[in-house]
């Protein structure tokens, strides 16, 4: 069972590294770290910023950029797993791999864990980069850059297990949309989540609080905010009302929530596995 | 069913392997009763029952939507029955260790693109769980058998559809199967390759493989089939060696004068009787019945211009078969 995982998970990646998926990724990485690079240098260095403004604009710029790759990190993970099923069955490729003597459910989490593979090795890449550079061209380094990262990896891998149920009952185009839609409404609803608190309306932080449970990329993804912020721009943020602001994390995803993500994953897996095992080829 | 056979017994084909009969596992390679497929209203197998037996090259004929692939799917569990089951290599259709000794070749061909030929022929190694030491000997044999020998470090995207048939044809081969299950093997290839086919088939029965072959080319099954089953809108309607087939009642031509349109309609009791133009045709005449025949339309007044007796081929056979259906 372990190897026929293997197998399917490293031509998973083969097939990501063949198709120059990865290294259109890295490529268009590069050029966006570049870009952060100059803003940053010029935001560090400007005669007109005190080093207090600097100071403070410093994260809030770094937890930006990193929404824009937690973006890419979903599209890509989106991207890669809404054809990973649907279309090697409507062309045949998976008739003549599910006909050999492996599990159909060796054949879905094959690819699911080369996928993850391939989205962690491109988080951890960005993440690294993005730090290296911020870093070198304003001294600035994030609190726990790790664990933001990890946080990162789990919002693209919520995406990346979503899409891939989606995709052994849906076609690919019709996979990858419904899950970037999803994403960005789960997004939303956590700025609705912001709004609320702002507005005092307990209703729309309560519809926040159950979108972050039934999907649970927005509140990992404030899991990594978490991460970014220095200490003193956590007590900053906290004492001038910064929970009404949608990229700030007042605290850490607590256990019972972390323990839900996990459950999340196991069950979609799941229904991923048995949905695949019923499908008609 | 037809005539030449009904419940038939689970047959020994003849070049079964090497002669030992202890050798030959008592089970069928493949034993389907009553295999149905409905697809919402649609029915692709009304109840599908056949016996192929080890050793034999089957041919299972049919026209477009007879049901042939989706009879192949059920017996390799790419889709589940709605009714009957089926049995292959003594297990039940879909079983995985089953699977380890079943080549595959789909009627829809497809394999990964970004990966050479030799690389596509590893991957089935690796998932057929062959040792490490056999795959360099294994996909060398496939190239060369299906002559892509000189292609293998190709990618199989520069591929034209004839080469990735046979690609998937050397794929099937690898492991040295028990059950090869062929669907329209030949369906994208020149003549040369068709005759290809035909030698690697050849080549399988020696071995004393069992293939199954799902063609609508009847020269295919004519040439390589020691027995076929016709199947017609879900359901087989004949079984036999393709001498049995061609076996039913002989068949005539006529050129009838002198006969208001129609009246050959009412010629109840001889044959089956179809309009072709200026002719007529009779098939499934009893054995001596020509002559009868002809003093029958003389007598009502009709004058015959011409006699042609129609050789049986499988393929007149096959359409016979096929007109009964309608």
């Amino acid at each position: 069972m372990v190897t026929a995982i293997w197998t399917i998970a490293t031509l998973t990646m083969r097939e990501a590294l063949r198709r120059r998926l990865v290294v259109a990724l890295a490529a268009i990485s590069v050029a966006l770290a570049a870009i952060s690079g100059w803003g940053f240098y010029r935001l560090s260095h400007s005669s007109q910023v005190t080093s207090g403004e600097s100071a403070a604009a410093l994260p809030v710029a770094f937890i930006l950029f990193m929404f824009m790759f937690s973006f890419i990190v979903a599209l890509s993970a989106s991207a890669i797993a809404s054809p990973s099923v649907s279309s090697e069955a409507e062309s045949g490729v998976l008739a003549s791999v599910v006909t050999r003597p492996l599990r159909r459910s060796d054949v879905l989490l094959g690819k699911w864990l080369g996928l993850a593979v391939i989205l962690a090795a491109y988080t951890a890449f960005v993440c690294g980069l993005q730090v290296a550079v911020v870093a070198a061209v304003s001294g600035f380094v994030p609190p726990d850059p790790l664990a933001a990262g990890v946080f990162l990896f789990a919002e693209g891998a919520v995406l990346l297990t979503l899409v891939l149920l989606l995709s052994t009952r849906m076609p690919a185009l019709a996979a990858g949309v419904v899950g970037v839609a999803l994403f960005g409404m789960a997004w939303l609803a956590g700025v609705v989540g912001s709004l609320g608190a702002s507005l005092h309306i307990p209703a729309m932080q309560t519809a926040s609080d159950v979108s972050k449970w039934v999907l649970p990329t927005d509140g990992l993804w404030h899991g990594a905010i978490y991460y970014l912020e220095p200490s003193s721009y956590l007590l900053r943020q906290l004492s001038e009302g910064g929970e009404q602001d949608p990229f700030f994390a007042a605290a850490a995803p607590a256990w019972p929530y972390l323990t839900w993500t996990a459950i999340w994953f196991a069950v979609v897996l799941v229904l991923g596995v048995v949905s695949f095992q019923r499908r008609e080829l | 069913m037809s005539r030449i056979s009904s419940a038939e017994p689970v047959t020994q084909a003849p070049g079964a392997p090497g002669g030992d009969p202890a050798a030959t596992p008592a089970s069928p390679a493949v034993h389907a009763m009553e295999l149905r497929k409905v697809y919402r209203r649609t029915v692709a197998l009304a109840g599908l029952s056949m016996t192929v037996g080890r050793g034999e090259v089957f041919g299972f004929l049919g026209p477009n939507g007879a049901g042939k692939t989706t009879a192949v799917k059920l017996l390799l569990g790419l889709t589940r029955p709605s009714g009957g089951g089926a049995m292959v290599l003594g297990a039940p259709a879909g079983d995985r260790e089953a699977r380890r000794k079943i080549g595959y070749l789909p009627e829809l061909f497809r394999y990964q693109a970004w990966l050479t030929a030799r690389e596509v022929l590893v991957l089935h190694c690796r998932l057929l769980g062959l040792a490490r030491q056999a795959w360099a000997r294994e996909t060398g044999a496939a190239l060369e058998t299906v002559g892509l020998d000189g292609r293998g470090d190709d990618k199989v995207g520069t591929f034209s559809k004839g080469m990735q048939q046979r690609l998937g044809l050397g794929v099937a081969l690898l492991g040295e199967p028990d059950l090869v299950v062929l669907d329209e093997p030949t369906s994208a290839l020149d003549p040369v390759g068709r005759h290809q086919v035909r030698t690697i088939i050849s080549g399988l029965r020696e071995r004393g493989a069992t293939v199954f072959l799902n063609t609508h080319l009847l020269e295919e099954a004519e040439h390589v089939c020691d027995r076929v089953t016709v199947i017609s809108k879900g359901r087989a309607v004949a079984t036999g060696t393709v001498a049995q087939l061609r076996r039913r009642g002989p068949a005539v031509r006529l050129r009838v004068t002198g006969m208001p349109p129609g009246w050959w309609q009412s010629m109840n009791g001889s044959g089956r009787w179809t309009a072709e133009g200026d002719w007529l045709r009779v098939a499934d005449l009893a054995d001596g019945q020509v002559p009868e025949l002809v003093a029958a339309i003389v007598v009502r007044g009709g004058r015959v211009e011409a006699v042609v007796p129609e050789e049986q081929s499988l393929e007149s056979t096959f359409l016979d078969l096929l007109g009964e259906q309608e």
